[in-house]
């Protein structure tokens, strides 16, 4: 008979038990979400969000609304009577088709400024691309260069530009706005054109390598097919981003729908009526656009069946069976004919339904690329006469170099950088704590039942569709300048955004442990706190940076439309055209959205 | 063209060891292959046959030895002379290697570039003669009525069989082909086979080709390089080869002499354990039948 040992009572083992040291993405999580409640708070103070500034605001609003109805749609006239007992009666009369039509016309300019700009983006990202993608880089140096001027192109918002050129070509009509938004672009364009690179798989381009192929021919013919219906879908959802964007350029003298806005806000009492209209306007164009380019991306996605989904496998079947079925009849009539009349009737490729689909789609891609341009006339014969002297000519103190903030002291321009970094983070807070309920609500393994998820999934959507800068634009208009009212429109735009990443990633999560928590008897609640969220948390985090960085950049943006803040300071160098200030707040922005990107960086590597 | 007399592919004292790795890929392999001939690399896998026939064409460089394909030192070419000698050898791979997302026949095209400059996007931008020449190279391996297809749509048989034709755009004299039909099915795979061999036959190419089925390269091949651990174990015709003795390549791979002694160490302990474990047996059983023997008469 063996004798068990005695064992040590067990308040000691469990004292004994060893406690490893956590996780660095555990630690980091963690982290950064604390920090950014912190910091968000600390924004919330920072903006004073007091009473007293919400029952301003409140005032603000029932102001700007009295004085925005009625609302003048274009095609009618509204007229004000003053009646004798001293109100004012409104008077609606229709005056006919003709500002409808320019309305159109603006849209149309608008569209076409957007897609030439975006084009031009596209096109001088490939080679930036190819630079910055680790595979087809040439050197490091080229890499670091190339990676440089993405960073540099996103950093720099394309109003900056838009101002520079218009003053650089004077009087070359759309060709500033078209450039501005073409290199501002290339720094989303070229980054996400370099990660389709370096996404692609190699053995095609070895075989071309192995058959003799040079760098040029390995690229074009091995690289190019693989990742063109990418790069179709970036430069797609560019343009969207742009078309936003443009509501802002509007302020710098930028044609368009922006610059009817701009007109509007300060067109007086007749103006704040047309404000309504032109936002409304603005909004559906968005959602249209937005629409119209989703749907040609996954029609360009969905022509590629690769994946292992159900459908992909279904439609790679059928027309693996068609290719079959062809081939087995024209081998039956090809056996007839000689080998050489085979080869020549095989010279023209038929005119079968996908050719002539293929045909359709990619002229009327050019057809629109090139319309836009030929629509929007840029004057570029003046690209080849700069005026440099309106830009640097020391005889009239005008200069890029060196840079100062002017009358400004290091001081105020660090309030105005604190400001926009506490709307961004008011922002993100604000965003985050929403999307914390919706978020989840629309996740089907958390949601109780489909009714609540779909409920949540179409708010969020709403939020999504409803482009965040311009309802921000409308909320500082309607609000008063100002930062809370940025912060307030950024934080509920984010909700769109952050909330549909984080339901995607609770449905991503492995339903393993959710089951086996569910058969151990816990509810609903239980199951999501114990399982779905602590196994989500990394996600999230990573999308939580990812809206902060969307944030500090829209809050700089917004500070050009009245929220204050460093783009406040940017956009009256660019009025006063004082260059080299324009060139010291570039840099600070610069340096503030590289400082961003690299934490951001260093997080989503440490949550790997 | 090469002389007849002069080997198409002479390799001497090869070496390659990968950065960062510790034990060379390949390590002193000498061997030449005369024109005309149908060579296979047998192997386990890791032995080194995809990078001894990456190191035919350039895509790897040595680091020891020389490689000298078609008269050429490979590792002393750059640039256009490299490109121009690549031109030569055809390469067939495992996974066929075609560009998905573009037509069969460009794909074939694609084997053509070398004798072209500058990239090339599309059909019809390739000269009207080697359009010709590859649907007549398509209509070769069958598969002419698929032309205008997108390659990712055809089976894997069909895709190596476009591989192949794409080679045979090169007009190559030398053959590379590594594990070609590794990824097909039993059917596709014979079809692939028989189609590589009748071709080599027509145009009296040298083909250098790496297998796993010891029956198939037995009778596929004239001649036999077995590779254990980047070293040349077995160089025979297949004439006088029995199937056992193939078989000894993928005996137990031993790379170094150190790594032999200590698997010679291995075996004399497992030996001697074996050894003192009978004689412990053999000790309980001869105590068992004394106490039998000494019950018994009770």
């Amino acid at each position: 008979m063996t004798t068990l040992a005695e064992r040590p009572v067990l308040g000691g083992r469990l004292a004994s038990v060893p406690r490893p040291a956590p996780r660095l993405s555990t630690i980091v999580s963690y982290g950064v979400i604390i920090a950014i409640l912190a910091l968000g708070v600390w924004s919330f103070i920072g903006l004073d969000y007091s009473l007293k500034s919400l029952d301003t605001t409140g005032k603000n609003i029932s102001r700007f609304l009295t004085m925005a109805t009625p609302m003048q749609w274009p095609g009618w006239e509204v007229a004000g009577e003053r009646q004798a007992d001293g109100t004012t009666a409104y008077v609606t009369t229709w005056v006919g088709f003709e500002p409808i039509w320019q309305m159109f016309l603006t849209i149309v300019i608008t569209l076409a400024l957007v897609i030439a700009g975006t084009a031009l983006a596209a096109v001088l990202s490939v080679p930036v691309a190819y630079g910055a993608a680790r595979n087809t880089t040439p050197h490091a140096a080229v890499l670091a260069l190339c990676r440089g001027i993405g960073v540099v192109a996103r950093a720099v918002p394309d109003i900056v530009f838009v101002v520079v050129f218009a003053i650089l070509w004077f009087n070359s009509g759309t060709l500033p706005a078209i450039v501005a938004i073409g290199l501002h672009s290339v720094g989303m364009i070229s980054k996400m054109f370099a990660d389709a690179i370096e996404q692609i798989d190699e053995g095609p381009r070895l075989a071309i390598r192995s058959a003799g192929g040079s760098k040029a021919q390995e690229f074009w013919s091995g690289i190019v097919p693989q990742v063109l219906p990418a790069w179709i879908a970036v430069a797609l959802h560019r343009a969207d981003i742009n078309l936003r964007g443009t509501v802002i350029l509007g302020v710098v003298g930028v044609v368009g729908i922006g610059y009817e806005l701009d007109g509007a806000l300060h067109g007086g009492p007749a103006g704040m009526r047309r404000v309504i209209p032109l936002v409304v306007i603005i909004i559906v164009l968005c959602v249209l656009f937005e629409i119209v380019s989703s749907l040609l991306r996954t029609r360009l996605l969905g022509v590629q069946p690769t994946g292992k989904g159900i459908g992909d496998t279904v439609s790679r079947a059928v027309s693996r069976k068609q290719a079959a079925g062809t081939g087995s009849v024209s081998t039956g009539s090809a056996r007839t004919l000689d080998r050489h009349a085979r080869i020549e009737a095989a010279m023209h490729r038929p005119w079968d339904r996908s050719r002539i689909g293929n045909t359709v789609w990619i002229w009327l891609g050019i057809l629109v690329v090139v319309g836009a341009f030929v629509y929007a006339a840029p004057d570029v014969t003046k690209m080849f006469a700069p005026t440099w002297s309106e830009l640097v000519d020391p005889a009239r103190d005008r200069a890029v170099w060196p840079p100062h903030f002017g009358s400004r002291s290091w001081a105020d321009v660090m309030g105005a950088v604190i400001t926009t970094i506490q709307i961004a983070f008011a922002a993100t807070l604000m965003g985050a704590i929403i999307s914390a309920v919706v978020g989840p609500l629309s996740a089907r393994n958390v949601a109780p039942n489909s009714w609540v998820r779909n409920t949540f999934r179409g708010i969020a959507l709403v939020i999504r569709a409803i482009p965040d800068l311009v309802v921000a634009i409308l909320f500082i208009i309607a609000a008063g300048i100002g930062p809370q009212a940025g912060a307030l429109a950024l934080g509920i735009g984010g909700v769109g955004l952050l909330a549909k990443l984080i339901g995607d990633s609770m449905e991503e999560v492995p339903n393993g442990p959710e089951r086996a928590l569910v058969a151990g008897g816990s509810t609903r609640t239980q199951v999501f706190f114990s399982s779905t969220m602590p196994m989500s948390v990394p996600a999230m985090v990573s999308h939580l940076m990812y809206l902060l960085e969307q944030n500090i950049r829209s809050a700089t943006l917004l500070g050009i439309v009245g929220a204050g803040g460093i783009g406040f300071l940017l956009l009256n160098a660019l009025q006063g055209r004082h260059f080299d200030e324009v060139l010291a707040y570039v840099l600070v922005i610069i340096g503030m959205v590289v400082l961003v990107e690299s934490a951001s960086i260093l997080i989503r590597r440490a949550l790997k | 063209m090469t002389n007849s007399d002069t080997p198409a592919v002479r390799i001497t004292d090869l070496g390659k060891t990968y950065p960062g790795a510790k034990s060379p890929a390949l390590e002193g392999v000498s061997l030449s292959v005369e024109p005309g001939e149908i060579v296979v690399l047998l192997g386990l896998s890791g032995s080194g046959k995809s990078t001894l026939l990456r190191h035919v064409n350039g895509l790897e460089t040595p680091t020891k030895g020389a490689v000298v394909s078609l008269g050429e030192t490979v590792a002393d070419l750059r640039g256009r002379d490299l490109r121009a000698l690549r031109g030569r050898i055809g390469f067939i791979f495992q996974q066929f290697e075609l560009v998905g997302a573009l037509s069969v026949l460009e794909n074939v095209l694609t084997g053509g570039l070398a004798t072209l400059r500058g990239p090339r996007v599309g059909v019809l931008t390739y000269p009207r003669a080697l359009r010709e020449k590859a649907l007549g190279h398509l209509d070769r391996v069958g598969l002419l009525e698929f032309a205008y297809q997108r390659a990712d749509q055809l089976s894997g048989g069909q895709q190596q069989r476009v591989a192949i034709a794409r080679a045979l755009m090169q007009d190559p004299e030398i053959l590379l082909a590594d594990e070609p039909v590794a990824s097909l099915d039993p059917e596709s795979s014979s079809q692939v086979m028989a189609l590589i061999r009748e071709i080599a036959a027509e145009r009296s190419l040298t083909v250098i080709c790496s297998l796993h089925q010891v029956d198939l390269a037995l009778s596929w091949g004239d001649r036999i390089l077995g590779l254990r651990g980047g070293r040349v174990v077995l160089d025979t015709s297949t004439d006088d080869l029995t199937r056992e003795e193939v078989m000894e390549i993928y005996g137990r791979v031993a790379t170094t002499t150190s790594e032999i002694a200590a698997l010679e160490d291995e075996l004399a302990e497992a030996r001697e354990q074996i050894r003192t474990r009978e004689a412990e047996r053999s000790a309980a059983r001869e105590r068992l039948t004394e106490d039998f023997a000494n019950e018994e008469p009770a």
